[in-house]
């Protein structure tokens, strides 16, 4: 047999592979696992999700707002006045939630915003480069 | 299992699965399934192993399905990723070797009676290397450069390997050759 003739017959041989006996049993594996994964990355992403709304709650409750500015035109002050006092009744709002709900008191430490800020700004860019290293070693 | 899943086409299944469908997508694993541990039992897994990255390359092809288009055919696209999986996984453990061993030519057994081998008996007598070679050409579909890459061995060398994994193969799987390479020895 020449090699011209082997080549197509080796591809059929390696093309016919028998269904095994525990391919369902195999592939209720990969379900499982495939569930699993799911289930860990939606409870990663709520768990997230939750604790950086607390944060951002936390802070938009304890910002400052300067809107009102005796130098600015009078139409400015006016919306100034306005965002402020609805910023006001917001704040107002979620700081008797958060207070019903015992997170009142949630501090995070000595550190500010910004500091909070430069930290989260951090770890998104460690797990965006640890997400890059792993891309390049899966290509 | 419900007929009407049976009844899709991989191509349709994938697009189902590729919107989330871990259903339609266990369908796919059950079609396939085997023909991926296969492949990677001939490469040279052991069974265990072989499974572990087939479901390794299962999952990888859930995240992935979006990417398949139907060009090939699914199982060929997943048995592209098994290989590569199995390759990285070697490639971890510098099992499989870059040059050619000496005086490996001989080393291949001659034809069994009436050349009655199965191929995956026939892939024992050849060397880890070439077993590997030949399944990524033949097997995944993979070309010599992609090959080469993936082993990071020199282009000539896959080829090498390609080609005397395939003599070994041929002097074991077909009889006429076989009875003619045994002449060859008694003669």
């Amino acid at each position: 047999m020449s090699a011209d003739e082997f080549d197509p017959m080796i591809e059929r041989l390696f093309a016919r592979s028998p269904q095994m006996a525990d391919a369902s049993l195999f592939a209720a594996e990969v379900e499982t696992k495939l569930h699993s994964s799911s289930r860990v990355r939606t409870l990663a992403l709520t768990v997230a999700g939750l604790i950086g709304g607390v944060i951002a709650v936390r802070e938009s409750v304890n910002l400052n707002l300067h809107l009102s500015n005796d130098q600015a035109p009078v139409a400015g002050r006016v919306i100034g006045q306005g965002l402020e006092a609805a910023s006001l009744n917001v704040q107002g709002a979620v700081g008797s939630g958060l207070s019903q709900l015992g997170l009142s008191d949630v501090t995070l430490g000595s550190m500010g915003g910004m500091q909070l800020f430069w930290i989260a700004a951090g770890a998104l860019i460690a797990i965006a480069a640890a997400g890059v290293v792993r891309l390049s070693q899966d290509v | 299992m419900p007929k009407v899943l049976m009844d899709h086409h991989d191509v349709e299944l994938a697009a189902l699965a590729a919107a989330g469908g871990r259903r339609e997508f266990g369908e796919l694993v059950r079609r396939h399934g085997s023909a991926v541990r296969s492949l990677l039992r001939r490469m040279g897994a052991q069974v265990a192993e072989a499974d572990d990255v087939a479901q390794d390359a299962f999952l990888q092809a859930f995240e992935k399905c979006a990417e398949f288009r139907g060009e090939g055919t699914f199982a060929a696209w997943v048995k592209r990723i098994a290989a590569r999986l199995y390759l990285k996984r070697k490639a971890r453990d510098a099992r499989y070797v870059a040059e050619i061993e000496p005086g490996e030519e001989d080393s291949a057994p001659g034809p069994d009676q009436a050349g009655l081998v199965d191929l995956d008996e026939a892939l024992k007598s050849l060397s880890e290397t070439e077993r590997l070679c030949v399944s990524l050409c033949h097997g995944a579909g993979l070309s010599h450069p992609e090959i080469a890459t993936a082993m990071n061995l020199p282009l000539g060398t896959v080829k090498s390997h390609v080609k005397r994994g395939l003599d070994k193969l041929r002097a074991r799987l077909s009889p006429d050759v076989g009875q003619s390479g045994r002449s060859t020895h008694v003669g």
